[in-house]
């Protein structure tokens, strides 16, 4: 994994009155301990990946405990294992990416919602939305509401949050219902405290199993369960939720002087507002604002006589939320509308209808707000001339600057074995025309942007294959290329794209990258990762495709780009009909440095005789194309200043962070670009042996190269 | 006290701006200060741009009787107290975003860059320029502590700036609690080093001053030079002469000293401006000395170049280095190197087999004897270079090229001769970029220049239409830009 938590984890292990100090995702594994959780599950992704990674370190404790580690194959597979709760008073939790993962999710989440649950349930949902989303931008709101499932939007303060997690297991076997919880991507790195509480020791565990089965047919997705079921989530599930928010006081209700407006929120950002009315001078550092606000920490179902009661005396209220539709903003509109209360409802008409709620925006629209409802008892001007002044450092910045700054998307990693993949496909298309390429989920949609600008759609996690499936026939002889990594492959592109392209003799290639871990995600193990301490056996991809019946299949590591152009060029003019593979294997440099640097630090401080390989540039024969970069890009790849004063376009240089993986220098050569990269071989804690092989061989050529030196000199003296 | 401190970190990924953070919120909770860290994780850690933002309360837990302060997670424009940036048109891009204002920031940051991919695969020079960036880091925060690439060179950055961040005063954490939460981190040695460094910076560093290499002098044809150049052609005369003359000969030398007279005798110098014949000496300089295989087996075999890659790898002494070039010479090198009649005859046979575009890899040992030999003998070829192919196709285009900026010049098109004299800026590279770069020059040169030579003197559009050619040349490895100018023209 990218990053360990064994450090972290003992402050699992803390208890009753103790204080944590740590990040969002560890208080939330232990709230799940606290509330005495009897299995977890999830799907790794961005901004809840390291949650599945602190369940994987923390196993010793959940094993110690009883608690059933086991991580799906995808979101589908992750809520399909919340089944346990249906029949069994077991608590359980589900971790995932949202919205892609909720999608993925959905047609077990759909029947687990009908059903209903006698075990708590809890999905721990990473709103993957503003500023670091590598998604589309949606919301995860609309699935609580079409599935009848409760959406929780914690405060992002760990006390609050912790709570909150203890109170949902509660709300979700109060109304049998399973409940959402929603971190968005900052609340989960949060790194704050909270005071700790004793792990429960759940009542069914490994240590304590289940002994009857329970067959019930209420709970069986089948007319006409269904029908009843869908009956009584309105008659009785949504009440018994509303009932328990209100008894367990989980909406915040923060009063303030000036009574004629007030501010409703989503729990996630109140924060946020909170700072933004304490610059406009509305509130203290703690909390104390001048305006009213209603804290919803619950977010879906609203209790109307608790909107109604808030709004009831006032003129006009604003509702913070994030994103669209505007779920929140119509819900509490039609209750103020059949409570009869005419209060004036405005969010989207001062908040933006998309985007992230950054501070910037917030206070903006806060003034808007404050500025347009005039309450009584708030200097509006002094409202105004504060909103006024926020733009003006970034309006003189730019102006000073007066250019626009390069932008810095991601990329490949240096030394990243995905890029030869992209670097031969480009050499391919320069020499044979381009073709379409359809990319999928993961490090390698790095391609899309520059310089490769390589795969015209990405359509979901492994469904890379079948988003190309009409494409290939539609192309006629002018094969069609799909990337997929090996987390998609066995997520979904195995079962979903292989399959079909298998059945319907499809002809097309495709390209997995078997770099042996969820890489973009974290580098979690997959099924056919190779690391030593993975438990299980281990399935190669080829064996898999074999399986599935595809004959055309090479595996080939990357880094020697010209073997890697003749196997695409086979690959797109092959007579062979069908599915053609190509599995590119190597491992993820990112891993593999993690692993490899520790061991050279160490041997290199033992005095062993180690070996470190770097490339470089002969700055005196590059002449400033930069060919090379924009076959490479590797980051490790860039520029420096010419050394010939008559020359002025910058030459290619290597830095210091080369790991010597040798792309540079073999696009330098699969593409016949130039004669100026080297490899050097630098030998650390020489042997005696290294010295008297080189003694002479260096002498030998010292001797000569100061002859030349020497004619050289004379020639320029004639 | 009535807010938080506030404390944005931009950095890369990759560059330890979590371990950054991770270092102050474990400080300020070592000194028992409330405090909250929060990043955007996720794609932005793969090489991408990213934040990390921390809020703290300057007094301790216990002051507070049981309140807690509300942090924010997000910078607000025109409320950051400190802004640390490990690269420098990072440090700018705060400064566009508002996190940087006169009142209250301190902005500490490096002033290395680190291009983005975008100004790096530019065909010719798409660095930034930072004199934008630094006019903005100057004026915008109320204090900028900028440390110089070389103040942290081999040490790490994110705990460099730290130290720096530490000396200011400006965040009330004790240097203690800093300290203690590096040695409780990752490579605590290492660090608390670097972190000490930073702490020891107390301004900005001076700049290193550029190195300035002496040359061997050329007397006869140097003596001449300063005697009857005028000053901007004498600049790169002094370079030129004894590079042309190590490259070939004394006599080369003199060649290039007749050609730049030539166009000497034809620029009218407008207000004593010799910029014309200054482009036509340099851009001769460079294309006079083109690398072809005897250049380059010349430079890899040379002792200077060892100690260079020595420095460069940083090898210590004692330490044995093995150098594999990446070569990968094709038919058209050996042409090259074949009388023009032969050579010829290799060419028209590579290109009608396609064998053009092959090339033998070669990954030569230049550290070995037997590898080192090869390129020694390979440079001893140098006598023999002016029967070769490839001289006579240079020398043929650089009289051509040279003949048009005269008769340019003659007309009194000074605008335009200059244009024609940059031309050659398209010639760069080998192999596959090298032909490249010949078509774009052909191309240019039929499609703007003849035309503009073939057409009334003193057109003021001429001079436009070359340059717009030649920039879009450089646009995009396709030529599609470059096919649209002349299109246009």
């Amino acid at each position: 994994m990218e990053r360990s938590f064994a450090k972290e984890v003992s402050l699992l292990r803390l208890g009753e009155g103790e204080i944590f100090e740590g990040e969002g995702i560890l208080a939330i594994t232990k709230a799940l301990l606290e509330s005495g959780v009897s299995y977890v599950t999830g799907y790794q992704g961005a901004p809840v990946s390291h949650l599945m990674d602190v369940f994987s370190d923390a196993k010793p404790l959940l094993d110690e405990l009883g608690v059933v580690y086991a991580p799906a194959a995808n979101e589908a597979g992750a809520a399909s294992m919340l089944a346990a709760s249906i029949n069994y008073p077991v608590r359980g939790c589900a971790v995932w990416k949202s919205t892609v993962g909720t999608n993925v999710a959905s047609d077990a989440l759909s029947n687990l919602a009908s059903a209903g649950v006698v075990g708590g349930v809890v999905m721990v949902v990473g709103e993957d939305y503003g500023e670091g989303a590598s998604i589309m931008q949606e919301r995860t709101h609309a699935f609580a509401m079409k599935s009848s499932m409760w959406l929780l939007d914690p405060r992002p303060d760990h006390e609050n949050l912790v709570r909150t997690i203890g109170l949902a297991y509660e709300m979700s076997e109060a109304s049998n219902t399973p409940v959402m919880v929603e971190v968005r991507i900052r609340a989960c790195h949060l790194r704050g405290r909270f005071t700790a509480r004793d792990n429960v020791r759940p009542k069914v565990s490994l240590h304590s199993p289940l002994t009857e089965p329970v067959f019930d047919y209420e709970r069986v997705i089948l007319p006409p369960s269904t029908y009843r079921q869908e009956k009584d989530k309105i008659a009785r599930r949504f009440p018994a939720a509303k009932r328990f928010i209100v008894e367990h006081a989980m909406n915040e209700h923060l009063p303030g002087d000036v009574g004629d407006i007030g501010i409703i929120v989503q729990g996630g950002h109140a924060n946020t507002l909170l700072r933004s009315l304490a610059r406009l001078g509305l509130a203290d550092a703690f909390g104390n604002s001048r305006i009213p606000i209603l804290v919803l920490n619950v977010t879906y179902p609203i209790v109307e006589e608790e909107v109604t009661g808030f709004c009831a005396d006032k003129r006009a209220v604003l509702v913070v939320e994030e994103g669209n539709p505007e779920y929140l903003e119509q819900a509490i509109g039609q209750a103020l509308r059949e409570a009869s209360v005419h209060t004036k409802v405005l969010g989207k008409k001062c908040l933006p209808m998309a985007g992230e709620y950054t501070a910037e925006v917030m206070l903006a629209g806060v003034a808007k707000f404050i500025e347009g409802s005039m309450p009584a008892g708030i200097d509006i001007a002094a409202v105004a001339r504060v909103a006024a002044e926020v733009a003006a450092p970034a309006e003189r910045a730019r102006a000073l600057i007066g250019a626009e700054l390069p932008q810095r998307p991601p990329g490949f990693c240096t030394g990243c074995p995905e890029r030869p993949v992209f670097a031969a496909m480009k050499i391919v298309q320069n020499k044979d025309g381009p073709v379409h390429v359809a990319a999928d989920i993961g490090c390698h949609s790095f391609a899309t942007l520059p310089p490769f600008n390589m795969g015209s759609s990405i359509l979901g996690y492994g469904l890379g294959l079948s988003s190309a499936a009409a494409l290939a026939p539609l192309f006629g002889k002018k094969r069609t290329i799909t990337v997929m990594g090996d987390g998609g492959f066995w997520h979904n592109g195995l079962s979903t794209g292989v399959s079909a392209a298998v059945q319907n003799g499809t002809d097309g290639v495709l390209i997995v990258m078997d770099n042996g871990y969820s890489s973009a995600t974290g580098q979690q193990d997959i099924p056919s990762s190779r690391a030593e301490k993975r438990e299980g056996p281990r399935i190669p991809i080829e064996t898999a495709l074999r399986a599935m019946g595809v004959t055309w299949i090479r595996t080939q590591g990357t880094y020697v780009v010209k073997d890697m152009v003749r196997t695409l060029r086979e690959a797109l003019t092959t007579k062979e009909g069908g599915l053609k593979v190509i599995v590119a294997q190597q491992e993820c440099q990112l891993a593999r440095q993690r692993r490899v640097k520790p061991e050279y630090a160490r041997a290199l401080k033992a005095g062993e005789r180690v070996v470190r390989t770097r490339y470089g540039v002969d700055a005196t024969t590059c002449t400033g194309d930069h060919s090379c970069i924009r076959l490479s890009g590797c980051p490790s790849l860039t520029l420096k200043e010419n050394p010939d004063p008559l020359r002025s376009d910058p030459v290619a240089h290597v830095n210091q962070d080369c790991v010597g993986c040798s792309l540079c220098g073999e696009v330098a050569d699969a593409a016949q670009l130039c004669p100026s990269f080297y490899r050097a071989d630098i030998v650390s804690n020489p042997t005696r042996a290294d010295a008297r092989r080189l003694r002479w061989r260096d002498a030998v050529i010292a001797r000569l190269q100061s002859w030349a030196e020497r004619r050289a000199e004379a020639r320029a003296a004639a | 006290m009535t807010r938080p401190l506030s404390i944005l970190v931009s950095a890369m990924g990759g560059e330890g701006g979590g371990v950054l953070t991770d270092w102050i919120v474990g400080a300020a909770q070592r000194a028992d200060l409330p405090v909250q860290g929060t990043s955007i994780p996720g794609v932005a850690q793969r090489t991408g741009a990213t934040t990390y933002y921390i809020e703290m309360w300057p007094e301790p837990w216990p002051t507070l009787a049981g309140r807690r302060p509300v942090f924010g997670l997000g910078p607000s424009p025109g409320d950051v107290d400190v802004v640390i940036a490990t690269e420098l048109v990072e440090a700018g891009r705060c400064c566009e975003r508002g996190f940087v204002s006169p009142d209250r920031t301190t902005l500490v940051a490096s002033t290395r860059r680190v291009f983005a991919t975008s100004e790096k695969s530019a065909m010719g020079d798409g660095r930034f320029d930072v004199a934008r960036v630094m006019r903005a880091i100057r004026e915008m925060p109320r204090r900028a502590l900028l440390v110089d690439a070389s103040a942290a060179e081999g040490q790490a950055l994110n705990a460099v700036l730290l130290g720096r961040m530490a000396a200011s005063g400006v965040v009330p954490i004790p240097l203690d609690a800093l300290r203690a939460a590096i040695a409780a981190g990752v490579a605590p040695e290492a660090n608390l080093r670097a972190f000490e460094t930073g702490l020891a910076l107390s301004g900005p560093q001076p700049a290193a001053a550029p190195a300035s290499a002496p040359r061997a002098s050329l007397p006869a044809l140097l003596a001449d030079a300063a005697a009857s150049l005028p000053p901007e052609v004498l600049a790169v005369a002094d370079i030129a002469l004894p590079r042309l003359a190590r490259y070939q000969s004394a006599r080369y030398a003199a060649t290039w000293m007749e050609r730049v007279r030539r166009v000497l005798a034809a620029d009218p110098a407008p207000g004593g401006n010799w910029r014309l014949s200054a482009e036509v000496a340099r851009q001769l300089t460079l294309w006079m000395a083109y690398e072809d295989v005897v250049r380059i087996a010349q430079h890899k075999s040379s002792a200077a170049r060892f100690a260079e890659i020595r420095a460069e790898v940083r090898a210590r002494p004692g330490e044995p280095v093995t150098v594999t070039e990446h070569m990968k010479p094709g038919w058209e090198e050996v042409a090259s190197l074949l009388p023009p009649a032969p050579g010829r005859a290799l060419l028209r046979w590579a290109e009608r087999t396609g064998r053009i575009e092959g090339g033998m890899s070669l990954r030569l040992r230049s550290t070995t004897l037997s590898g080192f030999l090869r390129l020694f003998l390979l440079a001893r070829l140098r006598p023999w270079r002016p029967f070769t192919l490839r001289w006579a196709e240079e020398g043929a285009a650089i009289e051509e090229w040279l003949a048009r900026v005269i008769q340019a010049a003659a007309r009194g098109d000074h605008a335009l001769a200059i244009e024609i004299a940059a031309l050659p800026r398209l010639l760069k590279g080998y192999g596959e970029t090298y032909r490249r770069g010949r078509r774009a020059f052909a191309a240019v040169m039929k499609g703007a220049v003849e035309p503009a030579l073939a057409g009334p003197a003193g057109d003021p559009l001429a001079a436009g239409r070359v340059a717009r050619a030649r920039e879009a040349a450089l646009a995009d490895p396709e030529h599609a830009a470059l096919r649209g100018a002349l299109a246009n023209a």
